[in-house]
């Protein structure tokens, strides 16, 4: 985390709640799809903006979001941790194997597939956009714990590959490596789902 | 082949982002149209958090006065803070000084006493050699008659 700003201006109360404001409902989407409990999610954002408040609220407005990433990425790991079933939330690396370049060929024909659909869809054939939300929030639901945070952090947060690996405590290799196979079985589930051209 | 291979892999990341950026996208949608209850309850812990964060400040002053809020502030802070340090380490300058005064009067007065005692034996009738008598220190020691 970077230290205590000289220059820069410091979060002011309506800096500080413009930026919860901003971040409360990704933040709760995060948390609901790891804990699956929406009241333990509302819970573990509201320590985590308490903490945020508490600790960290005369830092710079630009370094809030990856300090508030930070801690509800630990409160997070601690829920699992009071509630005894980290285990569950642990990734297991080796249930998902999309590596080499028939991989990459596998996916660039889903990523195709998918891409062309959302762009090319005629309205009738169209899925409803309530399914398309529901297919894609169950899809994002099944991913592996690492690898929907990863891309949670990279693609919904807009952290880059250095601040999602900070807050994830991993490097930024292990970081594009769950993203890839994110979006891989994203590509694909979307696919089989009915996202097709 | 390699050219080949690093414009596929070119291809991959490129569809991966965008079709990544797409996701988040209808994920924002969806974060927007969460229950109401849920935006309240939401809402309540934000306003909660800036409470927090407003009493932490204004507590600040009394704990750590030179992180103020604004650069002005910490300017005319940190001599405060460097004053206020050095108020406190008045007290124990005092009491150095005052034993180092206390030394220096203990001392001034011994001097005096000796010379005093020097003053009266050379004044007296009696000559100083005499206390290196042998008979005389005898003579001293005999119980008065």
């Amino acid at each position: 985390m970077g230290r205590r700003g000289i220059c820069k201006p410091l979060a002011n109360d309506k800096e500080l709640s413009d930026f919860l404001k901003s971040a409360e409902k990704r933040a709760f989407k995060r948390t609901a799809y790891a804990v699956r409990d929406e009241d333990a999610a509302l819970d573990i954002v509201q320590d985590s903006m308490i903490r945020l408040a508490e600790k960290y609220a005369d830092r710079p407005v630009s370094e809030l979001p990856l300090i508030f990433n930070r801690i509800l990425s630990n409160a997070t790991m601690d829920w699992f941790r009071r509630q005894k079933v980290r285990q569950a939330a642990v990734l297991n690396f080796s249930e998902l194997d999309f590596g080499g370049e028939d991989g990459d060929s596998d996916l660039l024909e889903a990523l195709q597939a998918v891409d062309g659909s959302w762009a090319s869809q005629g309205p009738s054939e169209r899925l409803s956009r309530e399914q398309t939300l529901a297919i894609i929030d169950a899809e994002i639901s099944a991913l592996p714990a690492r690898q929907r945070e990863a891309f949670l952090l990279r693609y919904w947060e807009e952290l880059n590959t250095a601040e999602t690996a900070l807050v994830m405590g991993c490097t930024e290799g292990s970081v594009k490596t769950h993203c890839s196979r994110a979006v891989h079985a994203l590509a694909t589930a979307l696919s089989a789902k009915g996202l097709k051209p | 082949m390699n050219g080949l291979t690093r414009g596929h892999r070119a291809d991959v990341d490129a569809l991966q982002t965008r079709f990544a950026l797409r996701v988040a996208s209808r994920l924002g949608e969806q974060a927007e149209a969460l229950p109401h209850d849920l935006k309240e309850r939401l809402r309540v812990a934000r306003e909660q958090a800036v409470a927090r964060a407003r009493q932490v400040r204004l507590a600040q002053p009394e704990t750590a006065p030179a992180f103020q809020v604004s650069q002005g502030s910490v300017a005319l802070g940190r001599p405060l803070s460097g004053w206020l340090r050095m108020a406190s380490a008045m007290p124990l300058m005092l009491l150095v000084l005052g034993l180092v005064l206390i030394q220096h009067l203990h001392e001034q007065a011994e001097i005096h006493a000796a010379a005093e005692v020097d003053a009266a034996l050379l004044a007296d009738d009696l000559p100083p050699e005499a206390y290196g008598d042998p008979g005389f220190v005898a003579f001293l020691r005999q119980p008065e008659q």
